[in-house]
């Protein structure tokens, strides 16, 4: 198929094995967000999917939260994980299956979308709670899903990754900018009509449009600014980069904007190192 | 059947006295330093990831480049390395994201950490044979410790040879 002929419509109805959220997931996500959420009105969305009801078990019992006794039902776990915990842990069961597969046309081998989606997430909150600019109710969730749009697209940038990238290289060109010369839009754009599609709050919808272009915000967005700089972090640190990873513009007005100065983003990274490894060790028997 | 490589990640320092493969895996900004003594077959590779040690990381040995060099070329000496024997190479240091503005603000993490792993190698006084640092690429080392031989894998390159650490026959 002639790729200039696509549109975003296009990528969404004839990409076969598209990713998607279980509803189980989609309404504990939108119940921890309620104000009159209960232990036991998340715990009745969790029992709708079986498997993430054992997750949300196994981890309550897990060596992390080092409770004395046995956590026999979904309503008590809810209660020793927390609210955040809880949508966090049902995020990742259920993105873990599609996001640790390859996707090659952005040059990502096997597990290389999760870690580095995984990256994010941990890093968006860590900033979220550093800067205090922004809720961290959802940074987990934002950094998790920014590139949501690459899983669709990557089928469509198959075979073609090398030759993009050396044509970047030669132009100077960051990776969204030519996804946007060559289609037209780009995995931003993708990403933020599948969230839609999803329903997703706009605060998550608006993450996977600007994560790359933070300063195109009509007015600034905390949160697109924690991802744009977690991102920044995470494919530094080579977590998850892949062949595609190179050359996104990073945005200096995010600094200013989560009051941060440069001298300050070595600690940043260090402090995520920790955390990450935390994070890792506590998700890593559920997830999978 | 052949060994799956020893994968260094971030912060790591791993010696290896037998035939084997080093490896890390997609460096952006860090640095893999590996060091070989091909008399005694000690090898090593350390996962540099910020340049300068931080007040209250001290524990973190391998994760800046001020302490990860001499604590590498330490554990090297202690697996039985003899320093006057020992070649070293380093890649990584990319800059995977572009600043604009920003690079003279000292966000440029990749070069930052050459320059501090170079200084250190310059204290120290080390033999540094190979070296693959800088631009936009994200790589992939491997050392074989039978032979010394170290390669890089990029996206765009593929797999290249960058040195051999075995010194002069």
């Amino acid at each position: 198929m002639n790729s200039e002929m696509l549109t975003i419509e296009d990528i969404l109805s004839k990409t076969t094995d598209l990713p998607s959220l279980p509803a189980a997931t989609l309404a504990v996500m939108r119940e921890t967000d309620s104000p009159n959420a209960t232990a036991q009105s998340v715990a009745k969305h969790l029992a709708l999917d079986a498997g993430l009801a054992v997750r949300v078990l196994r981890l309550a019992n897990s060596a992390y939260y080092g409770l004395p006794r046995q956590v026999k039902d979904v309503p008590e776990a809810v209660v020793v994980l927390g609210m955040r915990s809880v949508r966090n842990l049902a995020l990742v069961a259920s993105t873990f299956p599609w996001m640790n597969r390859p996707y090659s046309g952005y040059g990502l081998g096997p597990t290389e979308m999760w870690r580095h989606s995984f990256g994010v997430a941990v890093a968006t909150e860590l900033i979220a709670i550093r800067t205090n600019v922004a809720s961290s109710e959802h940074a987990f969730t934002c950094g998790l899903l920014h590139n949501l749009g690459k899983t669709a697209l990557s089928v469509w940038l198959e075979n073609k990754i090398e030759a993009l990238v050396g044509f970047a290289q030669e132009h100077h060109l960051p990776f969204d900018a030519l996804e946007r010369r060559v289609l037209g839009f780009d995995h931003c754009d993708v990403g933020a009509h599948l969230g839609e599609q999803w329903n997703l709050p706009k605060s998550i919808v608006d993450v996977m449009q600007f994560h790359h272009r933070p300063d195109d915000c009509r007015e600034p967005i905390p949160l697109v600014d924690c991802v744009h700089l977690a991102d920044y972090v995470t494919a530094s640190l080579g977590i998850g980069l892949g062949g595609d990873g190179l050359c996104y513009e990073f945005s200096r007005h995010t600094l200013e904007r989560l009051r941060l100065a440069p001298v300050d983003i070595d600690k940043l990274a260090s402090d995520f190192l920790d955390v990450h490894e935390k994070y890792q060790a506590l998700f890593e028997g559920v997830a999978a | 059947m052949v060994a799956a490589p020893v994968l260094v990640g971030m912060t790591e320092i791993r010696i290896t006295t037998g035939a084997g493969e080093l490896t890390c895996l997609g460096l952006g900004s860090c640095i893999a330093l590996c060091g070989y003594d091909s008399t005694a077959k000690v090898g090593g590779m350390v996962h540099i990831v910020l340049p300068h040690t931080l007040p209250e990381k001290e524990a973190k040995l391998g994760r800046f480049a001020d302490t990860a060099v001499p604590e590498l070329l330490h554990q090297l000496e202690k697996a039985g390395a003899d320093r006057k024997m020992l070649r070293f190479a380093m890649v990584g240091g990319a800059k995977v994201i572009n600043f604009g503005d920003g690079n003279a603000m000292g966000l440029d993490i990749g070069t930052r950490n050459v320059n501090a792993v170079k200084h250190q190698i310059q204290n120290q006084e080390l033999d540094l044979v190979g070296i693959d640092v800088g631009g936009s690429l994200a790589r992939t080392i491997l050392m074989n410790t039978e032979t010394g031989d170290v390669t890089v894998r990029t996206v765009t390159r593929g797999e290249k040879p960058l040195c051999s650490l075995r010194g002069n026959p």
